[in-house]
């Protein structure tokens, strides 16, 4: 060990190798077996749920129809709810953040892993198997639809969701409300309730995609990608204003 | 450096209506240097302020000249093992401090976390994950990864607790080695006797206040010279009272309502060497003879009243 004097402080570390650390450490924790058990089984439900659209008169309305509903609206948020609100939350629960807090890392970098995090285990474990089921389905030019609006869903999830974790106690029971009181219920009733409404436009990118006709997908192309990635910049923005003023057991 | 490492300027910390810091100011030099107090005295949260984990509620906080809540940079030059026993579970030993060498931006982390953990008598090649260690040996983990990028300041909170002797000793050693390199090191603890092996400096924390500061060997001799107040039970208060008094053995006495005597003396040695003479010329039968206030809280409380 050299001593105190000769201890040089160059520049700070590389931000991209600072970050892929922060996206591994977030990623471990995340993967504890229960959790890809239970969002594996949510996954290969859509798949399942493809062979059986194969059947249908129009396989390919009933394959979007079937992502639409239970992919984008229902696996999806709930996935990425579970696993970001933890992301961070439990962090902060288990005292770990104090670890990650006092480094020479830009504030951002730490909601911005768990938002990769997210997105990778998401994407792996429900994205990729909404992307097979129209292969099963015999609907193979959907795979691509799927793919853009699922993933564009699962970023704007993670964002809105990690920013929860951060900015609320009990944010999972904050989420679920949201997702079942305001997206699955208020949303669906009022035409101007769906402007707020993440699942409304992730539907409406999937139904311009496919040039299909699906229930509260009524925004354009350009306007839903836009909201979607604006949700999750948003959400980055909030985690990382609430991360820099957070006070760490 | 000469001059002071960590300045702490009129600082107040309170969470809602409780205070966990009030008005504490105080400097810190390079060396090691202990902070002494009891269990809920405010040790740990003026650790967090001095590494910027919380903002000062009232004062400034400076570690080489900046501030560490606000400075990025600052955060290179100090390393912290904080109190709480967590750690990343699905981690190794040596992969948790690696992981902290890269945030530091440590040219070759992965050398440098061997290094620390061998500096702490810890394998490197270990490959068992975090949780399945004892609580000693998450201690020695959480101190590699506070020294793995050299820092100038190491801020060390509670570091003895689970270690056994031997590697208390060894630990202690390690914080002088550190210590003489010209680094500041700052330790807390709540155990008198630990701190005495620290180093000669020593801020005393209680109730949020700074109760003392300087040299241990003054603050030491202060805390053995405080009177002492013990409890007699015996037949004959009033008469072995007036006696103790009258030898001069004691500069108090109370009697309580229960016929119990309270006395406080300068020279417990000698109250010892003379109570069951003086008690036999009073004719008095002696039941029991207690300390009070002994502990280390007593001691505490002591000086912030003095």
């Amino acid at each position: 060990m050299t001593t105190a004097a000769d201890t040089t402080h160059g520049p700070r570390p590389a931000p991209l190798a600072t970050l892929r650390q922060l996206y591994v450490i977030v990623l471990r924790l995340q993967l504890t077996p229960l959790r890809v058990l239970a969002i594996a089984a949510l996954g290969a439900v859509a798949v399942l749920l493809g062979g059986l659209t194969r059947r249908d008169d129009d396989p390919l309305q009933a394959t979007a129809e079937m992502v639409a509903g239970y992919g984008i609206t229902v696996a999806v948020p709930l996935c990425v709810l579970w696993l970001a609100t933890s992301s961070l939350g439990d962090l902060v629960d288990d005292g770990l953040l104090v670890y990650l807090w006092l480094k020479p890392v830009a504030r951002w970098q730490l909601p911005a892993a768990a938002v990769l995090a997210v997105a990778t285990v998401v994407g792996s474990l429900v994205v990729v198997p909404l992307v097979v089921a129209p292969l099963v389905a015999g609907t193979s030019e959907l795979a691509l639809d799927v793919a853009v609006s699922a993933l564009l869903a699962t970023l704007a999830y993670a964002g809105l969701f990690v920013a929860l974790g951060l900015w609320l106690r009990r944010a999972l029971w904050w989420g679920l409300a949201y997702l079942l009181v305001w997206e699955n219920g208020i949303a669906r009733a009022s035409e101007g309730a769906s402007r707020l409404s993440v699942g409304g436009y992730a539907r409406s990118v999937l139904a311009r995609l496919a040039d299909v006709e699906l229930a509260d997908a009524g925004r354009s192309l350009g306007l839903g990608v836009s909201v979607l990635v604006a949700v999750a910049i948003g959400g980055l923005v909030a985690a990382t204003i609430r991360y820099r003023r957070a006070e760490i057991a | 450096m000469s001059g002071p490492v960590v300045e702490v300027q009129g600082v107040s910390k309170w969470f809602g209506g409780v205070v966990a810091v009030s008005d504490v100011s105080f400097t810190i030099p390079d060396g090691v240097t202990a902070l002494l107090g009891p269990n809920g005295a405010g040790k740990s949260t003026m650790l967090r302020l001095l590494c910027g984990l919380a903002r000062p509620s009232k004062g400034t906080v400076r570690v080489l000249g900046r501030d560490p809540r606000t400075d990025l940079d600052v955060t290179r030059l100090i390393g912290l093992a904080p109190q709480q026993e967590s750690v990343f579970e699905p981690l190794t030993a040596h992969a948790f401090v690696r992981a902290t060498a890269v945030l530091h931006g440590v040219p070759d982390p992965t050398a440098a976390a061997a290094a620390a953990l061998g500096r702490v008598e810890l394998d490197p090649a270990d490959t068992r994950r975090l949780p399945t260690y004892s609580k000693g040996m998450r201690q020695r983990v959480k101190l590699a990864q506070a020294i793995v990028h050299e820092p100038r300041v190491i801020v060390l909170d509670e570091p003895l607790t689970g270690l056994d002797p031997r590697q208390r000793s060894h630990m202690i050693a390690l914080f002088h080695s550190l210590g003489g390199d010209g680094r500041c090191v700052i330790v807390t603890s709540h155990v008198l006797e630990e701190v005495e092996r620290f180093g000669t400096r020593v801020l005393v924390m209680t109730k949020g206040r700074l109760a003392a500061s300087g040299d241990f060997r003054e603050i030491r001799a202060l805390m053995d010279d405080r009177p002492l107040r013990l409890r007699v039970r015996t037949d004959a208060a009033q008469a072995l009272g007036g006696a103790l008094l009258g030898a001069g053995v004691v500069v108090g006495v109370r009697i309580q309502a229960d016929g119990e005597l309270l006395v406080d003396t300068r020279d417990a040695r000698r109250l010892a060497h003379e109570i069951p003479r003086i008690a036999r010329a009073e004719r008095a039968r002696l039941f029991e003879i207690r300390p009070l206030d002994s502990d280390l809280e007593g001691v505490f409380r002591y000086l912030v009243e003095r």
